[in-house]
């Protein structure tokens, strides 16, 4: 009966080496694994954060709404002028003039929104157009100051110690009156008269929710000078 | 003997924690690639929906000013009405322009040391509103912003990074305002080193870049966005 032959110490050796460097590469392999995967989530959320990307995700769905109502509304607006004569295309045109006469804040205007009230001493014009701009991204489709009637475009600018709208001086308080959908503007305007009245330059803000606010101020149309039409 | 049980002990513990990392952070990084690159994912496909409405409403302008153009050869009460949308037309925006003014460029400047919470050194939206402000106010006719438009009704808006105009897709560094207008009066402005004190300081703080050029003759492209006021009626 012949005996098994015994490993040499050798061998033996050379076996928990190759074990031991085998658990070694497993070890390698997963802390690679590990880095790699965590170096993905940092390359991919450069620039912007998945918080930012959901914030952007509800915007574009919001513009998107918006511009799929355009669409409707132009689609309309081309099957009228295909189907009637002139008297079609004078109608489709006078709307359209009325119309674009509201956005630029050429005639009186009215509906529902918000009326807010600061009274403060040394807010700037960057604190109004601020103002402004967060009302309009909150859906104020139209807006005045102080009965001054302001669209992008209308200078704001800081004038000796006080802010002139289209080189008119705006006194303390403000009076911002903003016509749009109430819900959305007035969640602006709770926010932002929230954020006012921590400011210590702020005695006052406040706001009231309308269901008809009248704009009276209208802009005077400038004539170009300089640009000429495509 | 004793060194290879000890290296044995080692690299079994270190397996035992390595597990263990694996378990308890390896699938978070996995779900959150996952889930971050589903939500780019549909900012992906939104941002192609928009590209679209936007180029349709483009096309259904243009097929309009035709129709009108055809309308107006027929009758002089039409062509007088049609003179006077194209004037308000251009005067919202909606109509390509050109003449001279200045292109503004604004890009990213570098991170601070302490850059993990600071984003100043990002072209923020509130820059891009405060040169275009600047620019009305120095006699500017019409603007654009990388290619879009400003209208009457333009709201800025974004995160750190990003800059949203309207119903746009979000822009980001580098930005290019297109001014037509009075090309002196706008230069002089920007020249001014008491105008735009929040760039001007991050400029020397983050190296933002200011930087502008006059031009003889620069393009305007029509807006191609959402003019509507559901809530507003004219009195």
């Amino acid at each position: 009966m012949s005996s098994r032959p015994r490993p040499s110490p050798r061998r033996r050796t050379s076996g928990r080496a190759v074990s031991v460097w085998l658990i070694a590469l497993l070890v390698a392999l997963v802390a690679t694994v590990q880095i790699r995967s965590e170096a993905e989530v940092e390359r991919t959320l450069v620039g912007i954060d998945t918080t930012s990307l959901a914030f952007l995700i509800d915007d574009l769905h919001r513009a998107n709404e918006s511009l799929q109502a355009e669409s409707a509304d132009l689609a309309q607006r081309k099957t009228t002028l295909e189907s009637g004569g002139s008297g079609a295309a004078d109608q489709v045109l006078s709307d359209e003039a009325k119309h674009l006469r509201a956005v630029e804040g050429l005639v009186p205007v009215h509906g529902p929104g918000v009326v807010i009230t600061i009274d403060a001493t040394g807010l700037t014009a960057l604190d109004l157009q601020d103002a402004l701009n967060n009302l309009a991204v909150g859906g104020a489709e139209a807006m005045a100051v102080n009965d001054r009637r302001v669209v992008a475009g209308v200078p704001i600018e800081q004038n000796g110690g006080g802010v002139a709208i289209d080189g008119v001086f705006v006194a303390a308080p403000w009076t911002i009156t903003a016509i749009g959908d109430s819900n959305r503007i007035a969640e602006v305007a709770d926010a932002m008269t929230l954020q006012l009245r921590a400011d210590r330059r702020v005695r006052q803000a406040s706001y009231r929710i309308e269901a008809d606010v009248p704009i009276k101020a209208v802009i005077s149309e400038k004539p170009f000078v300089y640009a000429i039409g495509s | 003997m004793l060194s290879l049980v000890v290296v044995a002990v080692v690299a079994l513990t270190t397996g035992f924690l390595v597990a263990g990392q694996v378990r308890a952070r390896l699938l978070t990084p996995s779900n959150q690639v996952a889930r971050y690159q589903a939500l780019v994912r549909s900012v992906q496909d939104l941002e192609a929906t928009n590209a679209d409405i936007r180029g349709k409403i483009a096309a259904l302008r243009a097929q309009i000013d035709a129709l009108e153009t055809e309308a107006a050869g027929r009758s002089a009460a039409t062509q007088a009405l049609r003179d006077q949308v194209a004037d308000l037309r251009a005067h919202a925006g909606l109509t390509a322009m050109h003449g001279p003014g200045v292109e503004v460029r604004l890009a990213n400047g570098v991170p601070g040391p302490d850059a993990g919470a600071q984003t100043g050194y990002l072209v923020n939206y509130q820059d891009v509103q405060d040169v275009v402000n600047l620019l009305f106010a120095q006699g500017a006719e019409g603007i654009s912003v990388n290619g879009r438009r400003i209208t009457p009704l333009t709201a800025y808006s974004g995160s750190a990074g990003q800059v949203i105009i309207d119903q746009g897709p979000p822009l980001s560094s580098p930005i290019k305002v297109t001014a037509v207008g009075d090309r002196n009066r706008m230069a002089a402005a920007l020249d001014d080193s008491s105008a735009l004190p929040d760039i001007r300081a991050r400029q020397v703080q983050f190296q933002l870049h200011l930087i502008f050029v006059g031009s003889p003759d620069l393009q305007l492209p029509a807006y191609d966005s959402s003019l509507r006021i559901p809530h507003v009626v004219a009195s």
